[in-house]
This record gives structure tokens, sequence and C-alpha cells, in this order.
């Protein structure tokens, strides 16, 4: 008898047990290596030090994009609108710019307030060329830039090849999950926050 | 004053077989870029193309288009024209076709109206205005 219920005990906890770490596709530790870049106020900040004990939704983009990217960003306000109460303060938006040559703070500051983005659980970032790679490997986002053309000032404008993503990190600062960014399926990323703030 | 009305709406939609629905713009930030998107229906026997797009607050404007480029990447690629076939509607819309505003010379901020004016090889020149707006009609039920 005392067999049959240690088999029970030990299948119900390793049911339990796997069923919680399957629920996320991804477990990538990204603490290891910090980056530094500015953050929309010019002040120099270290990423991923930043959302220490946050559940974090990030994004790379570049601010000329005129279709995707604020696609995405608007699907990260929408998240962030849907929050129940009691997560409101627990969750943070990162979006990192892949452009750093024309994305500024002041830049990425306009492109944040003429959305009606707060800085309060929003932070933007840019830096040099090297940390941007280094995060862009770390998240493996890739950009190419392509199309390219010239204004009626000769001056030059280009577009870039980007991936599609928004990413969740847990709390402990782990990568757990990616969606496609400008076509985010909001439901589940809920569903996967909540699930991170029980 | 309603005379000159009427012979402004002939002289800048010369022909009701090309209609434009619901056009709206997404907010920009001057200096950046951003999407007019609207539907055209072309109500006649004819195809229609549309070939230029003029916007003054924009430093340059491209009829675009968005792709699928594969290993989750987007890309964005100019399309110079794009042909609307007979009795039939084209839609320029977020992840697709749209117009693409650059080197904005000052902020588009919600709620604003934008005057843009269409090219057409058949119909002309349509004049429309497009409000300036942030969302997604597909996820406005959220």
């Amino acid at each position: 008898m005392n067999k049959i219920i240690l088999v029970v005990v030990v299948t119900f906890s390793f049911v339990f047990i796997t069923s919680c770490y399957e629920h996320f596709p991804l477990d990538q530790d990204i603490t290891r290596t910090q980056n530094t870049f500015l953050n929309q106020d010019s002040v120099k900040v270290e990423f991923p030090k930043i959302i220490k004990d946050k559940i974090t939704l990030m994004a790379m983009v570049y601010t000329h994009c005129p279709d995707i990217c604020p696609m995405t960003t608007h699907n990260m306000q929408l998240v962030q609108r849907r929050l129940p109460d009691d997560l409101k303060d627990k969750v943070k938006f990162v979006v990192i710019s892949f452009d750093p040559n024309r994305d500024t703070p002041a830049v990425l500051k306009k492109f944040a307030e003429i959305r009606d983005i707060t800085f309060d659980n929003w932070t933007f970032l840019t830096g040099d060329n090297q940390n941007t790679k280094e995060v862009m490997l770390k998240f493996d986002v890739k950009a190419i830039p392509a199309d390219s053309s010239y204004d009626e000032n000769g001056e030059l404008s280009y577009s870039i090849i980007h991936t599609d993503r928004i990413s969740l990190i847990d709390q402990d600062g782990r990568l757990r999950s990616n969606y496609k960014g400008s076509t985010a399926n909001l439901d589940m990323i809920l569903e996967d926050i909540k699930y991170l703030g029980e | 004053m309603n005379l000159l009305l009427a012979l402004f709406m002939i002289f800048s939609n010369p022909s009701d077989k090309i209609k434009i629905v619901d056009p709206w713009m997404r907010v920009g930030a001057q200096g950046q870029a951003t999407g007019l998107f609207f539907k055209i229906e072309n109500n006649s026997d004819k195809a229609d193309t549309l070939y230029k797009v003029e916007f003054e607050p924009a430093g340059l404007v491209q009829i675009h288009e968005t792709y699928d480029a594969g290993n989750d990447m987007m890309g964005m690629r100019e399309v110079g024209n794009i042909i609307i076939p007979a009795k039939s509607t084209v839609e320029l819309k977020p992840g697709s076709y749209h117009v693409m505003l650059m080197k904005l010379k000052n902020d588009i901020k919600k709620g604003s109206v934008g005057n843009v004016t269409l090219f057409f090889k058949q119909a002309g020149k349509i004049m429309i205005k497009a409000e300036a707006k942030e969302m997604m009609p597909n996820q406005m039920k959220h």
C-alpha cells in the first residue's frame, strides 16, 4: 500500500514539476553579461540590470520604420492596458534600437511621446554598435539595411529588414518566450505574464 | 460658395469610379517616418493604377509594401505603383501595402488631419483627408 502511495506521489510531483517548466518554450539566462545603453533621457544604464525582479516585455525596433516597429510597440501598449491591476507595477516594457546611428535618446523619446507612452514602466534604449550587436546576438535579433533613397534635400533614407519579435523575460532574468511582434497574440502574452506573476 | 465647393470636389475627384475609403495615418514624430493607409475601390470596368502620392509635411513619400522575409524577419520595399483591377478593392493596411511618409517636417499627432493627394492613371488626381491614429483596426476589440 505504501509503495502505491509513493508511486502516486512521485508521479504527481513529476507531472507538476515538468508542467511548470513546459509552460514556456525557452529558459535562457540573460543576466550573465550586461550591456551599457543610454535611455530616452540620456542616462547611462545597464541592461538587463534595469529589469531586475521585473517581468519584462522587450522588443528591438528602429524609429524610422513606418509599419512593423510601430505595430510591435503598439502591441506592447495594448498588453500594458490590459494588465490586471495587481500586475501593473510588476511588468516593465523595454524597447531597444538596432539602428543606434539614427536613434538617439531624443529621437527615441519623441517616438514614445507621440504615442502617449510614459516612462514609469517603459524604457527606450540606444547604445554604441558593439553593445547593440551583443544584445542582438543574445536575443537572436537580426537587422539588415535594405532599400535606400534620397529625399528632396539629398539626405539618405534607408529601411531595415529585421526580426519581428517581442520577448518575454521573467523576474529572474530568464528569456522565456518569443512572440511575433507586429501580429502578436495579445491573449497569449497576457496569459504568460499572468503565469509568471502568480 | 457652395458652387465653388462643388467645382472643387469635381476637380479634386473627377471620377466616382475610384473611391477612397477609411483613410488614416499612423501618428509620427518630426524627422521620423510613418504610414498612410486606405482602401481603394475601383468601380469601373478598367483597371487603374495608383502611381504617386503627395503629402506636404513629408520630405519623401513612397508607395511601399511590407513583406515576410522569412526566419521571423519582416522587410519593406518600394513598389512604385499599385494596380487596382476593374471592379475590385485593394486595401493599403498595416503589414501590407502602405504609403510611406518619411522625413516628417512636423509631428503628426493623434487626431490631426492631413491633406493627401493621390494620383491615378485613369481617375487622375484625388484629394483626401486622413486622420492620424495609433491603432490597428484588427485589434481594436481588445
